[in-house]
């Protein structure tokens, strides 16, 4: 039986949830326009009015917010609710350039775990459940969003944070942990850790796992489930949204449901902006419609992928976007052709290789390079050079086949690249040094 | 069959690498008794024979080094001009194909010894004892 943390919401049928979303996209545009004179300009400057906004359909008349506004707005500018009426700050981890700040209320708060709380109910968790939360507490929005959605439920929570993995797997056995809450990364990495302490999935009681922050794999998702005995749920968010929770997925795996109560998806072409229909592949753009502090509308999230409002089998109504194929700024333009790192995970997890992997671009004599160090699989190890050269020639030909272009491909020694107990790094573009 | 017992070691090709698998080897207080190192742009497979086999690799996988072991001839040949060529006649005649060789130390002044690596070690064997070729076992080397 599907249990659901708010099924009025969660399966209200289109007709209701799109009366909903009017109302309350209405009152958001209003509360925007009144409080936030970076995006009335915004407004202004296109000519529209809050009175132009009478529902969902209207949506399109507005402008984007993009990352750069909110630098540019950084810290304050797109405050709408005095500082005395905000409870918390978080911040992105600033991987891709400057941070960007987050302000809650604490109806903001409630909201975000109301979120959170239906993705951990949709991977099977109750009050009798124990959800050890190995996201980064701190700025980082996981720890804290998983940590009060785990509360809201009534799951005895364990507030580990990353890192230290020997003891997360102390504790996963000393108190029989159930779900575990993490990036995919360091799940993949806990789940290795585990075997080389000489302990299967039986050793520990985990059923499930919610994984977020970062772009996996399907295959990736298979290789943790199997290495942990778990069934692994993705969760999606970002900190301009709240955190985690924006979207989250259920027992189909197959997608995750967006929690269209609190947001508004749209999908759009990346180079001209114009919304596309369901279905096609494009740039997820974001609305806030229920946020006091940090209300964003029209936010360009730069996460590429699609949304479908084909029937679920867990009968939850709320529209479900693919698992996205990266951020749109992860792509690297490698000799014209788009990269992204999560097609070499692709085919290092089906050639039966290590998920940790680094890639190096660089540009020598115009001309761009594409390294790729992959850990070298101790079962195929031979002593013989051709051999080994061989699996290199195969790995970049597979490469080559999924990417449209030739990689060089470098085998290194097991557990030779640094594993990530939080978001991973993965690309080192040295052409930018360059220009 | 006098097969010996062979150890490969996955290294990158970068400094400290050869010295880190070294330092295990003598923290374990395991003699060699023969090494070569083959090298690629990337990688490295250094081929060791130890006098503990089981040890060795043991302390080696503990430290998340690939490992592997396989069975190569090893063989001792008078230390005069034209030795070697015998014993590749033997083997081409065979059609035996040779990987790789490499020489290491014996006891004697007037001997040499060879560990070979081939792709039909029987095969290989009847070759050199029809041509007379002393073959070596783990126990004769470990005990040099």
């Amino acid at each position: 039986m599907e249990k659901y943390w708010n099924k009025e919401i969660e399966c209200m049928s289109r007709e209701d949830m799109k009366k909903l979303q009017d109302e309350r996209l209405v009152a958001q545009v209003k509360h925007v326009y009144e409080n936030v004179k970076y995006y009335r300009d915004l407004m202004d400057e296109k000519g529209v009015k809050p009175e132009d906004i009478r529902g969902t359909d209207d949506l399109h008349k507005l402008p984007f917010l993009s990352k750069a506004d909110l630098r540019e707005a950084y810290p304050y500018g797109l405050l709408a609710k005095p500082l005395s009426d905000c409870v918390r700050i978080h911040s992105t981890s600033g991987t891709t350039g400057k941070r960007v700040v987050a302000f809650y209320t604490q109806n903001d708060v409630d909201m975000w775990e109301d979120c959170c709380a239906r993705a951990i109910t949709a991977a099977g968790g109750t009050e009798d459940d124990i959800v050890q939360v190995a996201y980064g507490y701190g700025l980082f929005t996981g720890g804290m969003g998983l940590h009060g959605g785990s509360h809201k439920v009534g799951c005895l929570t364990l507030p580990m944070s990353s890192g230290n993995t020997e003891r997360q797997i102390q504790f996963m056995r000393d108190l029989g942990a159930t779900i575990l809450c993490c990036t995919p990364s360091y799940a993949a990495y806990i789940g290795e850790t585990l075997g080389e302490m000489g302990l299967t999935p039986d050793d520990i009681k985990l059923k499930a796992g919610i994984f977020g922050a970062e772009p996996w794999t399907e295959e990736m998702r298979r290789s943790i489930e199997k290495s942990l005995g778990i069934k692994a749920y993705d969760i999606f968010g970002l900190t301009e949204s709240s955190g985690p929770g924006v979207a989250f997925e259920c027992s189909e795996q197959s997608g995750m449901h967006i929690n269209e109560d609190n947001f508004i998806p749209e999908i759009i072409d990346p180079e001209t902006g114009e919304v596309l229909p369901e279905g096609e592949v494009g740039e997820l753009v974001f609305t806030s419609i229920t946020k006091e502090a940090f209300p964003l509308l029209r936010y360009r999230t730069r996460d590429l992928c699609k949304l479908s409002r084909k029937k679920c089998s867990c009968g939850r109504t709320l529209i479900k976007m693919a698992k996205p194929m990266g951020r749109s700024d992860d792509m690297m333009i490698i000799r014209g052709v788009n990269v992204f790192p999560s097609q070499i995970e692709t085919v290092l997890i089906e050639q039966g290789y290590s998920p940790n992997y680094l890639i190096e671009v660089d540009r020598v004599n115009n001309s761009d390079t594409l390294d790729i160090s992959v850990e070298m699989n101790p079962d195929q190890f031979s002593d013989k050079v051709k051999d080994m050269q061989k699996q290199e020639r195969e790995l970049a030909g597979a490469m080559k086949t999924m990417l449209g272009i030739s990689p060089k491909v470098h085998l290194v020694s097991p557990k030779s690249i640094t594993r990530s107990e939080g978001k991973a790094v993965r690309v080192i573009d040295r052409r930018k040094l360059h220009d | 069959m006098s097969n010996v017992r062979q150890i490969s070691v996955f290294v990158d090709n970068k400094p400290h690498q050869a010295a880190g698998v070294m330092r295990i080897i003598k923290e374990s207080g395991v003699n060699l008794r023969a090494l070569s190192l083959a090298d690629t742009a990337d990688f490295g497979i250094i081929r060791l024979i130890a006098n503990d086999t089981e040890k060795t690799v043991d302390i080696l996988k503990a430290a998340s080094y690939a490992v592997n072991v396989t069975e190569v001839l090893a063989i001792s040949i008078p230390d005069t001009p034209g030795q070697l060529s015998r014993v590749l006649d033997a083997l081409g005649q065979d059609n035996v194909n040779v990987e790789y060789m490499y020489s290491f130390l014996g006891t004697s002044d007037r001997a040499v010894s060879f560990v070979i690596r081939v792709d039909d070690n029987a095969q290989a064997s009847e070759a050199l004892n029809r041509c007379g070729i002393i073959q070596l076992t783990e126990n004769d080397i470990a005990e040099m």
